[in-house]
């Protein structure tokens, strides 16, 4: 598996105890750094003057306050910095426009969290798999 | 015809209020052609008893003019004639002496300036002139003011020629359309207020589409997450805390589990039945046997020790939305393998059919079947005729059908009996109908 920090952006405390427990469940041991809300993942990326390495992978809910998860998709897809990073939309929504709107901003997959704890702990371990160490990324050469 | 009778007066009448009076037979001919015809005939007698005397013929002419005067002034039309150069009066008739309050007499030597408000005078003098110099007949609208109140006219208007073909004189035929005007104000009226309302109808109606829009897409997002945190830490209790809690324990976990992931499974539904009826309806040929065997095929996939003798002829077609008329085959389906899974060897049919003399679409199976007593209940959301305990399910799959069924323009029904299968029809338009008939 690649190393890195996989940043999860999501606003609900008990999506994050269960995401970062379906990690555990499945020895994906890499860092992950929350992110409340949209604005907070934006500052986390984008914020200018900051050496911080950028993520290996982004696991982005889409209904969340202040900036909601496809503006900020737009806006990793729109800076030079962030707009290769590998976006998975983790989103408890089915809707149609969410999804195409997800594709259209440059998402690199959709998932739709399941209801039943096993079904996502499945997911989480398929999506581990594949980008961090099935998927080449772009490498960034300076770590930014 | 014009020229003949202008020429007659000509010969006739030196006096120009005869002439004027010629063209008057004019005025009522294009009114009305019989007339025309008859006063034709009487011009001629006119001209050859000019030939003969001058004195008779001018009796002959008073005689014309009287006839004339009286077939004028029994009209219900407004009748005129005023002279091009200075604007008065020649002619009035009674309808107009009516109107206007002012008699004949007083009449000729007046202009519309003495009779009308100066800006109707002015257009009246306007429309006057137009006619003069377009040569021809003229209609316009024009409004006046009597003691009926403000009134609305189609007056035809025409030149009035002199010997040399000259106009000097417009003369005009006015009917009173206010009414007519009126009828047509009130219809267009009604129109505006009909379109305005059904401008209204629209909006709200998308209003309220917009907010069940709204309303699906936040039970989809509010509803599920609680679901999965409950699913979710019940899940981390038996992993992490299974040994401490006893078998009893676990089972009520487990039961909690069960139905928070029915719940989820009835708000997926509640959103799939709400998404059958926004979806956009396409209109396109549906091969419904294509459909029917990968239904019946997914189903055997997900239950493979079953035996399903499935029935299913080639040339089942329809006219409709390919994805929504997969999702009533797809339920229908679905209840027949559910309600036939107690059967060793079951079987299961589509096919179509002529009832109550029309094409109809059938699923029929042979399985449980239901009452038909409660058969009213079974394409209501929510409303289930077996125990869940038997037969899963949370009875939104017949309403979804209905609902599609219905945009489609279908109507659907059951047959059954209990414990010897049941058999659901639908309509929708069979895309080859038109060539079997």
């Amino acid at each position: 598996m690649i190393e890195g920090t996989i940043l999860l952006v999501d606003d609900s405390p008990d999506d994050v105890a269960l995401t970062l427990r379906a990690f555990r469940t499945n020895n994906i041991t890499n860092k992950v750094d929350v992110a409340p809300d949209g604005e907070e993942a934006l500052k986390y990326m984008l914020r200018e003057g900051e050496r911080r390495p950028k993520p290996v992978l982004i696991l982005l809910d889409i209904n969340l306050p202040k900036v909601n998860g496809l503006e900020v998709l737009r806006r990793i897809r729109a800076d030079e910095r962030t707009r290769h990073l590998p976006v998975v939309m983790l989103s408890t929504s089915s809707e149609d426009r969410d999804i195409v709107e997800s594709y259209d901003l440059g998402a690199n997959s959709y998932v739709r969290k399941p209801v039943v704890f096993n079904e996502f702990v499945d997911a989480v371990k398929v999506l581990g798999l594949y980008w961090l160490l099935v998927n080449q990324s772009v490498l960034t050469p300076n770590g930014e | 015809m014009l020229q003949v009778v202008l020429g007659v007066s000509a010969v006739l009448a030196g006096p120009q209020w005869a002439g004027g009076w010629r063209a008057v037979v004019l005025a009522v001919a294009v009114g009305n052609v019989l007339i025309l015809a008859g006063f034709g005939a009487m011009v001629a007698r006119d001209t050859a008893s000019a030939e003969r005397g001058r004195g008779n013929a001018e009796m002959n002419a008073r005689a014309s003019h009287d006839q004339l005067q009286e077939l004028i002034d029994n009209t219900s039309a407004v009748i005129y004639m005023k002279r091009i150069d200075d604007g008065r009066y020649v002619l009035v008739n009674r309808e107009w002496e009516r109107l206007f309050k002012a008699s004949r007499d007083r009449v000729v030597n007046l202009t519309d300036r003495d009779v009308f408000p100066p800006a109707l005078a002015e257009q009246l003098r306007n429309n006057d002139l137009g006619v003069a110099s377009a040569g021809r007949t003229v209609q316009f609208e024009e409004t006046a003011e009597s003691d009926d109140g403000m009134r609305s006219y189609l007056s035809v208007k025409f030149p009035v020629l002199d010997t040399d073909g000259n106009p000097y004189a417009v003369c005009g035929i006015s009917t009173d359309i206010t009414d007519r005007k009126r009828a047509e104000e009130q219809i267009q009226e009604l129109n505006a207020g009909l379109e305005a309302r059904v401008a209204e109808r629209t909006a709200e109606l998308e209003a309220s589409t917009r907010e069940l829009d709204a309303f699906s897409y936040s039970v989809s997002h509010d509803l599920r997450a609680p679901l999965r945190s409950l699913h979710g830490f019940s899940q981390a209790l038996l992993d992490d805390y299974g040994t401490v809690i006893d078998d009893v324990g676990r089972g009520y976990l487990d039961r909690l589990q069960v139905n928070v992931k029915r719940m989820g499974q009835m708000i997926d539904d509640l959103l799939n039945l709400s998404r059958a009826t926004r979806a956009d309806l396409a209109r396109e040929p549906v091969d419904l046997s294509g459909l029917a065997r990968e239904i019946m095929a997914e189903l055997s996939a997900i239950d493979p020790d079953r035996v399903v003798k499935s029935v299913i002829p080639d040339d089942l077609k329809a006219l409709g939305d390919r994805a929504l008329l997969r999702m009533v085959l797809q339920n229908l389906l679905a209840n027949a393998w559910k309600y036939t899974a107690k059967l060793p060897v079951a079987k299961i049919e589509v096919g179509q059919t002529e009832r109550q003399g029309e094409q109809v679409f059938f699923v029929r199976d042979d399985g449980a079947g239901f009452d038909t007593q409660y058969a009213g209940k079974l394409f209501v959301a929510f409303q289930r005729l077996h125990p869940t305990a038997e037969f899963e399910g949370n009875g939104i799959g017949l309403a979804i059908v209905q609902r599609i069924v219905r945009r489609h323009g279908g109507q659907v029904s059951a047959e059954s009996e209990l414990g010897h299968g049941a058999t659901f029809y639908f309509t929708v338009a069979a895309a080859t109908e038109g060539k079997k008939r």
